[in-house]
């Protein structure tokens, strides 16, 4: 009983608020101000011919909240697949080649760059450690990359490397909310809710922003860093898993067969259409949509999601494990989902925290083991794209939250058993590969040990920035009204980073 | 008092249009009674009424001077016309008063004084409105050419242009400095302006300052009001320029401040000063839109638009400040070549096609070539063979062709040469490689990509650190 009446209080409060005065004035004005247009503009609705009852012409996004809509300028790509190693991988392993750290392995830190800076664990005076990795110049570019991953070099001059990127956070969760909202607090969309909302997707059967994880751990910051924000929910991203059901409760229920199923949604859809007949209301119109496209879906998902139909040279140059949750099945799926028109993919992998605390986390053997876990799906991927003529229309971005320490980790002020380096926001290195990017550039360079950048800084919001503008957005105008005011995803900074773009 | 004082000379502006209503009524009513004389008497009485409001407007108007801090300098022509403007049309009443007794006046032809009178009252009011609304505000809206016509100076707005090869020996204050100062400042900072005693266009100009004082001190940002004036906020009085006015770009405010620190020199290049490369590329030429045509389109008409989206095709446009179109048959699997006359209405505007894994064959080519701006066509995953290829040679736009996992045949491989303007052409999945192409000896830009890529076992694979 008590339950129920706690019901009908909140039916209450929610009509109430749903009668302010606020709402009446407002929606005077819109209603009659809509009345009016609706008879002058009777027969030259925009988009659909559909018409509520006050004649107001609807939007095509007010009845499918991901109609395509067309950027301001023109874009240089149509999806993004964004690659997170969530932990935060070493650039000083990978990318970022320091000779002159090999030569002072061993010795103290100095002082002075210690100096009012925070670390998540080194204590006291840590030793500089020198890179754990053989570097070589490689591609047309020569750019350096290490032998810890030796299938990279050959997409390497398909790659535009970011040297010298920095971010304010020291942390995993707040640091890959900055990394994916642009604000180490909770509460903004993500890149991805941004990019489908400002853009919609083509394809009707499937999401507009998918995840996929791999397996494992899922990211510190939890879902937030796919999440919509204050953008309606419509535009959070999709976690599609590679094992099982790809989305969970997809499949119908024992006993119900697919026939049933339809008639069923027609059934509903029956009602909702005399609903709408009734009240005139687009959201009704949207939750039709809804329906059939969650319909269309319980087919078209799991279509997409099967990586068993693909050729086996596919399979072997991915290095693909069916029937597992791992990154090398993710690889192939983003490009499967690319291809069928999703605008924007994410990819989870977990267990870059190199901090040197056991076998898994030590920086010359489990962070070898991670870099071959993700060098040769990778690769495939990018060639893939590439031979598909997809490359052009995709853009790849690979980075973690922020860097590792050029000083080895002293946990406790000890020493450790195994070689680690701490986080590290002042400089560590991302890639872009695809559309619009200049392949075998690189820009910024970090000083002499890899501690901080001294040339070509760029911001997380300068990522962000570089995206948005591929996309044919100007960061700038690209906003949404909330809490009285329009918020950007760059907040009031970022820059474009023109020096990676073709 | 001081208070009642301000208070009157504000009503200056409105006072002011009383005696001009009742001179041109005046004058109007006199000129079309200039042969009958009928109306005479009305005509004086109008002037008097003339008389006694100019009067009242000639004394709100030295309050408004008072109370508003003009400077006599700025206003004095307007208040002595002023003034006379009002003795004039007193006597033109008394001319026209029957029970004249200034014989002098007599003397006087009526003409003369209306003549006088309309060439007063038009010239103090011009002067009046100058100093209420600036003395370019009537100028100000026209082009530049009328402007020059009319002898007024223009300030023509100079885009300015870096080349990213000899951007280093460009000179900081001629090629740069000089520019912005001139894009945004010199319309009111110049020799004939000179607002606030400032002007900005030459050298010793600058270094000169206005009424109060220097605005440019090297090395010091915050004291240059050249610069600090201009990051003020938006409705800060003292914000330069004033707000209305076209404001600078925020990397051309950077310039200046770079200039100020670097010792605001008036004759080194950008290379003397040894800057980074990256201050100035917003001045680089914009690259014009190389994706698509450089062809205009007339907008797509919706209604067509909206047709073909009923089908279930998808049509956008390429961006919102564009006309041309991108097509995608992503939803229509079941598309074919019966159904492409369905597209005819947009096909202008078409560049970007994706007819990826539909029913179409070869046959669909000839229509294909209707689309005169093509740039980007997809064919993958279909039965073509490419027989018909030929027939698209006329696009000369034709940048991309997406052939991917389709029947391509090898014997038609040739054909793809023939296009003019073709750069990337997918053949992967096609049964095709690299070997079954030409030896490519001609200096085409061609690339054709067959896929087929591994990426063999090494050795590194299999271990396990």
């Amino acid at each position: 009983m008590d339950n129920l009446d706690k019901l009908i209080q909140e039916h209450l409060i929610r009509k109430a608020q749903q009668k302010t005065r606020r709402h009446f004035i407002k929606n005077c004005a819109q209603g009659i101000g809509g009345l009016a247009l609706g008879s002058i503009f009777s027969g030259c609705d925009p988009l659909t011919n559909q018409k509520g009852k006050t004649g107001t012409p609807f939007t095509e996004r007010d009845l499918n909240p991901l109609a395509v809509l067309s950027p301001p300028f023109n874009p240089k790509i149509k999806s993004v697949i964004y690659l997170h190693m969530a932990g935060a991988p070493s650039q000083l392993e990978m990318f970022d080649h320091k000779p002159v750290l090999h030569k002072l392995h061993g010795q103290d830190c100095p002082q002075s760059l210690l100096e009012g800076k925070k670390f998540a664990f080194i204590k006291g005076t840590p030793k500089l450690m020198g890179p754990q990795a053989e570097f070589t110049r490689e591609g047309e570019a020569g750019n350096w990359i290490s032998n810890y991953l030796p299938h990279f070099k050959k997409v390497i001059d398909d790659v535009a490397f970011l040297k010298a990127v920095h971010t304010d956070q020291f942390n995993h969760g707040p640091a890959q909310l900055f990394m994916h909202t642009g604000s180490a607090r909770l509460g903004r969309p993500s890149i991805g809710a941004w990019a489908t909302y400002g853009l919609g997707s083509e394809n009707q059967n499937l999401p507009g922003f998918v995840v996929l994880t791999s397996g494992g751990k899922t990211p510190d910051a939890g879902k937030s860093v796919w999440g919509s924000g204050f953008l309606p929910s419509v535009y959070q991203g999709v976690q599609c898993r590679s094992k099982g059901d790809p989305v969970l409760y997809i499949e119908d229920p024992e006993g119900i067969s697919r026939n049933l199923k339809k008639s069923t949604i027609d059934a509903i859809n029956k009602i909702n259409k005399e609903e709408y007949l009734k009240y005139a209301d687009p959201e009704i119109l949207a939750r039709i949509n809804q329906y059939e496209m969650a319909y269309r879906m319980q087919i078209a998902v799991p279509e997409v999601m099967n990586i068993a139909s693909e050729p086996e040279n596919i399979k072997q140059m991915y290095g693909v494990e069916p029937g597992k949750e791992s990154f090398a099945n993710n690889c192939l799926l983003a490009r499967k989902l690319v291809e069928d028109g999703v605008r924007f993919v994410q990819l989870f992998d977990w267990g870059w925290d190199s901090h040197g605390t056991e076998h898994s986390t030590a920086i010359d053997l489990g962070l070898r083991n991670k870099c071959l876990e993700i060098d040769r799906p990778i690769t495939a991927l990018i060639l893939d794209l590439k031979q598909r003529g997809l490359l052009d229309e995709t853009l790849i971005v690979w980075g973690g939250e922020f860097g590792r320490t050029p000083m080895q980790e002293n946990r406790g002020n000890k020493k450790m058993g195994y070689k680690g380096r701490d986080h590290h926001g002042d400089a560590f290195t991302m890639w872009m590969a695809g559309g619009g990017i200049k392949g075998g550039a690189s820009h910024g360079q970090t000083d002499d040990i890899g501690f901080s950048g001294i040339e070509g800084r760029v911001s997380v919001h300068d990522v962000h920035a570089t995206i948005l503008h591929l996309l044919g957005f100007d960061h700038e105008q690209f906003t949404f009204e909330f809490q009285g005011r329009p918020f950007r995803l760059t907040d009031v900074e970022g820059e474009v980073i023109h020096e990676i773009l073709a | 008092m001081e208070v009642l004082k301000q208070l009157i000379g504000r009503l200056h502006p409105v006072i002011v249009h009383l005696p001009i209503g009742f001179i041109l009524a005046g004058l109007l009513l006199q000129w079309v009674d200039r042969n009958k004389k009928d109306f005479v008497k009305i005509t004086a009485l109008l002037f008097m009424w003339a008389a006694i409001a100019g009067l009242v407007a000639c004394v709100t108007g030295y309050l408004q001077y008072l109370g508003e801090g003009y400077s006599f300098k700025n206003i004095k022509t307007h208040l002595w016309l002023g003034i006379v403007t009002t003795i004039v049309v007193f006597a033109l009443y008394l001319r026209l008063s029957e029970n004249l007794k200034f014989p002098l006046l007599k003397k006087l032809p009526e003409t003369f004084l209306s003549l006088l009178l309309l060439l007063l009252i038009s010239y103090t009011g011009h002067l009046g409105g100058s100093i209420t609304h600036g003395d370019d505000y009537l100028i100000a809206p026209l082009p530049n050419n009328i402007k020059s016509a009319l002898g007024f100076e223009t300030y023509e707005v100079k885009p300015i242009e870096l080349s990213p090869e000899s951007w280093e020996e460009a000179q900081f204050y001629d090629d740069i400095i000089a520019p912005i100062l001139n894009n945004n400042c010199v319309s009111c900072h110049n020799k004939k302006r000179a607002k606030g005693e400032l002007v900005l266009n030459s050298e010793e100009a600058i270094l000169k300052g206005g009424e109060n004082g220097d605005v440019l001190i090297p090395n010091n940002v915050e004291e240059s009001a050249i610069y600090s004036r201009l990051i003020l906020p938006d409705h800060d009085e003292d914000h330069m320029p004033p707000k209305d006015k076209k404001q600078p770009d925020k990397e051309e405010i950077a310039l200046i401040k770079t200039w100020i620190l670097n010792d605001a020199p008036f004759d080194k290049s950008i290379g003397e000063m040894g800057l980074q490369k990256s201050l100035f590329t917003s001045f680089f030429p914009k690259k014009a839109n190389e994706d698509y045509p450089d062809v205009e389109v007339v907008e797509a008409s919706l209604d067509s638009i909206n047709t073909i989206k009923k089908q279930g095709i998808h049509v956008q446009r390429i961006s919102t400040s564009s006309n041309f179109l991108s097509v995608s048959c992503i939803n229509r699997s079941d598309f074919s070549d019966k159904d492409f006359i369905k597209l005819s209405p947009i096909r202008q505007q078409i560049v970007d096609l994706d007819l990826g894994r539909t029913k179409i064959s070869d046959a669909v080519f000839e229509q294909i070539a209707l689309l005169p701006n093509l740039t980007v066509l997809k064919i993958d995953y279909t039965s073509i063979t490419g027989q018909e290829m030929h027939k698209l040679h006329a696009l000369e736009h034709l940048k991309v062709l997406n052939l991917t996992g389709s029947n391509f045949k090898k014997v038609y491989l040739e054909q793809l040469y023939g296009f003019k303007g073709l750069k990337s052409v997918f053949l992967a999945y096609t049964g095709l490689d690299a070997a079954d192409n030409r030896e490519n000896n001609d200096k085409t830009t061609l690339k054709i990509e067959f896929g087929n890529y591994e990426l063999p076992f090494i050795e590194s694979d299999s271990i396990i650190y």
